[in-house]
């Protein structure tokens, strides 16, 4: 008799998923904050380009600047993720769900085997959509990049990676905290009010603690050269999968050893 | 067979079940009685896996809930009315959870129609009143054909007829040699469902019996009206039995009604009245639990 496997659960957790409005709002929300804010950044590009100081022009790169939406969209799968786990709670369902599945290792591998999978979907078409979008809109005024070239096409699938990342970042912090306004809270204060509170520090502090930030890690990722004082690229990946991974494994012990 | 085995749960200081043992056998409905906060839910949440017990052990046919490779398809369980996403179809909430066991998602279907809710299948959960909601449980409970069925306070929210269905539902599972076991505070609600009761209060054993164990261990007098009451209580007096005269009639202990009628009958006094008297299993409940009522505001299970 087949019974509890995590290819059951994971397709349990895919009906779950897809079968709320809030996935299918937070999704849209994602698309058009990807691709709506980032043509809107790059139309303003555009029409300041001839009164750009001419320094900021020679270290203009394209590909950030068209993926500038992805500042706002983290906030919108970073909601996906928390809300994931976090309706369960706060619905009582998650009893039902740990009753039919006890070994709540499986309940969480699904979970994140489904949004990873759903969402890397998403952000990837999202990105190249906007990243594609912003060099037409560049085109004839602004310098361009193609994604054929490989520094280029790899900051741009990053795009996708680190938004992936961050819902699983906001899966892990409703593991941890299992409400849904204290962990989008936690998650906001990560990305925006620590990044203000290191802005009041002295410069050299501030130097030598911001590219630590999940949102300077991002930046790396999405530019075809890291900006001065932050990690390279592959780096700042790395080092993003670690804080997930410590954030996830937090999570998933504190979950087995609770009351349901 | 479910078992429970000298079970104790605190949460922080509160003691919610204390050193706790009891089995509940198959084939029968066995109620499970205790005024609110007496620790009902939390030997349930207990017996599912879902709250950790802080000493002793539940098992069901010898075996630990989480060891069940498929669960639902060994116990059924309907805990908190409300326990579903309330953004999610009723369809999709069953299909997700039937998915997880592996059980064809026909089953779906069917469990929606028995339980009478196949019309608002497609419908939010969250619009449903609580009756409804009440019946989605017992359609997730009976999911996976289980051989053992818990119920927490299943009645509550439904109309008559929604009772009465549910009455013949539990007798039908029992019939069928089912494990059922049923929460309830409420003991008249008891005495029609239940075979056997098991009786709890602030989480201590109190008592466990059929309905009629439960009801003569507490009475026993034998109410008597006759032609002639001065006479029958002398008479009954003076076959040792203690009679106490009202203007009604007589009541009468430590002697059977078969006797007393043959002691009237003997003596030619025509009765009119002749009953054993029972207590109600309410009243038992409030003889039974009078030390055991949690007052205050400490409540940890509902």
């Amino acid at each position: 008799m087949r019974g509890v496997t995590l290819a059951s659960v994971t397709r349990s957790e895919w009906i779950k998923f897809r079968s709320v409005r809030s996935t299918l709002m937070g999704v849209i929300v994602t698309t058009v904050l990807t691709v709506g804010l980032g043509a809107l950044i790059a139309t303003a590009v555009r029409a300041n380009w001839n009164q750009m100081d001419p320094i900021r022009k020679l270290a203009f790169d394209p590909v950030s600047a068209s993926l500038g939406g992805t500042l706002f969209a983290q906030f919108a799968v970073g909601v996906i993720g928390t809300l994931f786990i976090t309706s369960e709670y706060s619905s009582g369902s998650i009893r039902t769900t740990f009753a039919a599945v006890p070994r709540r290792g499986l309940v969480v591998a699904g979970k994140l085997l489904v949004l990873v999978g759903s969402l890397l979907v998403v952000t990837e078409v999202a990105c190249v959509a906007t990243f594609l979008l912003g060099q037409s809109i560049f085109s004839g005024v602004v310098p361009t990049a193609s994604l054929g070239n490989g520094a280029v096409l790899r900051s741009v699938l990053l795009g996708g990676v680190y938004l992936t990342l961050l819902a699983v970042l906001g899966l892990a912090f409703g593991l941890i905290l299992r409400q849904s306004a204290a962990s989008i809270s936690a998650f906001t204060s990560l990305l925006l009010v620590i990044p203000i509170i290191l802005f009041l520090l002295p410069q050299s502090w501030q130097n030598a603690a911001t590219k630590f930030m999940p949102s300077a890690l991002g930046r790396s990722m999405m530019s075809t050269s890291a900006p001065e004082n932050f990690f390279g690229a592959w780096t700042s990946t790395a080092l993003l999968v670690v804080y997930v991974i410590v954030a996830f494994s937090v999570g998933v012990a504190l979950l087995l050893r609770r009351d349901a | 067979m479910l078992r429970v085995d000298h079970l104790t749960k605190h949460y922080g200081d509160t003691v919610a079940v204390d050193d706790l043992s009891f089995d509940v056998a198959p084939g029968v409905v066995t109620g499970f009685l205790g005024p609110n906060g007496s620790g009902k839910s939390t030997t349930m949440r207990i017996m599912l896996g879902l709250d950790r017990p802080t000493k002793g052990q539940t098992s069901i046919d010898g075996h630990a809930y989480r060891d069940f490779p498929a669960p639902l398809r060994e116990v059924g369980a309907q805990l908190d009315a409300k326990s579903v996403h309330p953004g999610r179809s009723a369809r999709n909430h069953l299909r997700a959870l039937a998915t997880s066991n592996s059980i064809p998602l026909s089953r779906v279907d069917e469990v929606l129609e028995f339980a009478g809710i196949a019309s608002v299948a497609d419908k939010k959960v969250g619009g449903f009143s609580l009756g409804m909601s009440q019946r989605l449980g017992i359609a997730a409970a009976i999911l996976g054909d289980p051989g053992v069925l818990l119920f927490d306070e299943p009645v509550n929210g439904l109309d008559p007829e929604g009772i009465r269905w549910i009455r013949e539902f539990f007798a039908t599972l029992a019939r069928e040699g089912r494990t059922v076991f049923v929460s309830s505070h409420l003991m008249s609600e008891m005495a029609l469902t239940a075979d056997q009761i098991i009786v709890i209060g602030r989480g201590h054993f109190i008592a466990q019996g059929s309905v009629d164990d439960l009801t003569r261990t507490s009475a026993g007098t034998v109410f008597v009206a006759s032609a002639d009451d001065a006479r029958l209580a002398q008479r009954l007096r003076d076959a040792g039995a203690s009679v106490a005269v009202s203007e009604r009639g007589l009541d009468v202990g430590k002697m059977p009604s078969a006797t007393i009628g043959a002691i009237a009958l003997a003596d030619g006094i025509a009765l009119s009245e002749l009953t054993p008297q029972r207590a109600s299993l309410e009243e038992v409940f409030m003889e039974l639990t009078a030390d055991s009522v949690e007052y205050g505001s400490a409540k940890v299970t509902s």
